[in-house]
């Protein structure tokens, strides 16, 4: 949807009255993301639950939210997203709701949440920040991260590798991978859910042919840097990382099309109470400022619309990433058994 | 030495206490959490604990085959001080262990008197050290208010201190030759708290995060397996680390003093 018609269309629902001025004047300046300044000041008490994730960066966010706000008493309550989604789950069936919002980094946890009927339906202003593939109704996506297939630069070149995942299968290419990560079982979530359970052991089964474990995902793509293997299967970030570490890393990105092997994956936030405050919260998470602050410092990938992506990536235009409801990549169970049947975990 | 205990307790008698984690050798008690008004129960204990293993080692002088080495353990396993130093000063914790073991192992394998006096000299210096440093825990858990449940997660500098005393609990347990626990907890921290700040970290120093992924996947898993190697080793290992994490927290630290605010 281009953004005129968004407005058009928030106009004609009334939904524009809920934003001052200013920022609908950005929402139409295309491209630009609502300012921190633009929005009205949070006050009054706010629980937060936040599933952890990059290494401190979204609890400075918070604290920049904080300090902005001295009104506003935010409390947070940290943990492992698929547990503080549990929790939430757990308040709600016992009648009790502590917290207002939940910040995941897993996007499968708010739509956990979601099914159970948690969370409010999200006011059209926010639910159309972003592109038609990552737009929700009960929550909104903040940061995303892409799969991608790190290479070695001076065993391959960019045109080798398939810009098809599954034919990957059929490549003589060795790869490294980190089967026991939730990343990667995502990836092969969103790949059972696009091509089906049988291609998705027949793919397994052909790769781990030429695979070699790591532990981790930065693990694989230090491994790809030193030629242990051709490519390997990681988001986005480690490699930008690595290169910003050590910037003649022999390891560039290539990007599959419109399948699992680029699925682009988000953190998200859900108003668990329909309160002003707590809508307002979600809007500070999507201003400019904290979308490029997380792109710059996190190398996370800005989910509202207009905004640039982290350095080292190419242009978002020409990504294309697969359309699937990322909230089914939590139906992890059938990935786990069919991994285990094919013997890679 | 002294200095050093005291920031190193700082640290873990605030972490202890803010959890609870699950310990190898059962049920913790309530006494840690008033550590305190238990010390003058400690420092009991502790004297009956060496005056006991001062018996088993006269008796091995004396008359080897009396001799019951078990019984330092079982004493060890008996007496509430073992879960008061095991929360709150793991590496001397390790030290314990690894001077029971000293003197077991000594008398187990009938070697010279003189050598198991060294094992139990070694021991005794432990466990009084150990005293010390949970009366020094004490006092910091009178001053320091238990964390709420709001306050923020840790930062990438706070969880690699995490990772750090996890490592001392590796040796630990090394040490108490629990090597199913050891194992799993290199496996765990890597997992649950290495991994998650290295992606930073790997921005500042590429080679120390490639050193460090080497010591968590390979050297020290190795060095645990089968419990061949002496405690030691072990311990030389994971104070190689202890190195190269202090100067990624230094790192860490700096990176964040440079970056940008958020608005």
């Amino acid at each position: 949807m281009r953004r005129r018609n968004f407005l058009q269309i928030l106009a004609a629902a009334g939904a524009l009255g809920a934003l001052p001025p200013a920022a609908l004047r950005a929402l139409a300046d295309e491209g630009a993301g609502v300012s921190v300044e633009q929005l009205p000041p949070l006050e009054g008490d706010l629980t937060l639950y936040l599933g952890r994730g990059e290494g401190g960066l979204y609890e400075n966010v918070l604290e920049a939210i904080r300090q902005r706000n001295p009104k506003l008493n935010l409390r947070v309550r940290t943990g492992p997203t698929a547990a503080l989604a549990n929790t939430i789950v757990a308040e709600a069936r016992a009648g009790i709701s502590r917290a207002d919002l939940f910040w995941a980094v897993d996007s499968g946890a708010l739509g956990l949440v979601a099914e159970e009927g948690g969370g409010h339906v999200l006011p059209e202003d926010i639910t159309g920040q972003f592109d038609p593939l990552f737009s929700y109704p009960k929550w909104a996506p903040v940061s995303g991260r892409i799969r991608t297939l790190p290479f070695n630069t001076e065993r391959l070149t960019a045109d080798r590798v398939p810009d098809d995942i599954m034919a990957l299968a059929d490549s003589d290419l060795s790869v490294g991978w980190a089967p026991a990560y939730a990343a990667f079982q995502s990836f092969i979530t969103a790949m059972r859910l696009l091509e089906g359970e049988q291609a998705t052991g027949d793919w397994l089964r052909a790769v781990s042919r030429r695979a070699r474990n790591y532990a981790g995902e930065l693990g694989v793509v230090m491994g790809v840097e030193r030629g242990e293997v051709d490519l390997g299967f990681a988001n986005h970030y480690y490699t930008l990382r690595l290169k910003s570490g050590k910037p003649d890393a022999k390891v560039d990105l290539a990007f599959t099309e419109k399948d699992a092997g680029c699925l682009l994956n988000a953190s998200g936030v859900m108003a668990l109470s329909p309160s002003d405050t707590a809508i307002n919260f979600i809007r500070y998470l999507l201003t400019r400022e904290v979308q490029s602050y997380l792109a710059t410092e996190a190398y996370e990938i800005p989910m509202a619309r207009g905004m640039g992506m982290p350095p080292g990536l190419p242009p978002r235009d020409s990504i294309h990433p697969p359309d699937i409801n990322l909230t089914r990549l939590a139906d992890l169970r059938p990935t786990l058994d069919l991994m285990r049947d094919v013997g890679v975990l | 030495m002294k200095r050093f205990l005291s920031s190193m307790l700082l640290i873990t008698a605030c972490a202890a206490f803010q959890a609870s984690p699950a310990y190898a050798n059962g049920e913790i008690g309530e006494h840690v959490n008033d550590l305190e008004a238990h010390i003058d129960d400690y420092t009991g204990e502790v004297r009956w604990f060496l005056d006991e293993a001062d018996t088993i080692v006269d008796r091995y002088e004396s008359k080897p085959e009396s001799a019951d080495p078990a019984k330092l353990i079982e004493n060890w396993e008996a007496v509430d001080f073992h879960a008061a130093i095991e929360t709150s000063f793991v590496p001397v914790y390790a030290s314990i262990w690894q001077g029971i073991f000293g003197v077991h192992d000594g008398i187990k394998q009938g070697k010279p008197v003189a050598e198991v006096r060294e094992q139990q000299q070694a021991l005794e210096e432990a466990m009084w050290q150990a005293l010390g440093a949970v009366k020094l825990a004490a006092k910091y858990q009178a001053e320091q208010p238990v964390a709420s449940d709001t306050s923020l997660a840790a930062d990438p500098v706070a969880t690699l201190s995490e990772v750090r005393e996890q490592l001392d609990r590796v040796v630990a347990k090394y040490a108490e030759r629990d090597l199913e626990a050891a194992t799993s907890i290199v496996h765990d921290t890597y997992a649950t708290r290495f991994e998650g700040v290295e992606g930073a970290l790997i921005e500042q120093d590429a080679a120390l995060v490639e050193d460090l992924e080497k010591d968590f996947n390979v050297t020290l898993p190795l060095r645990i397996e089968g419990g061949k190697v002496p405690v030691a080793e072990v311990k030389s290992v994971v104070e190689a680390m202890q190195v190269k994490l202090e100067r990624a927290q230094a790192l860490l630290r700096e990176a964040e003093q440079n970056r940008r605010s958020v608005f």
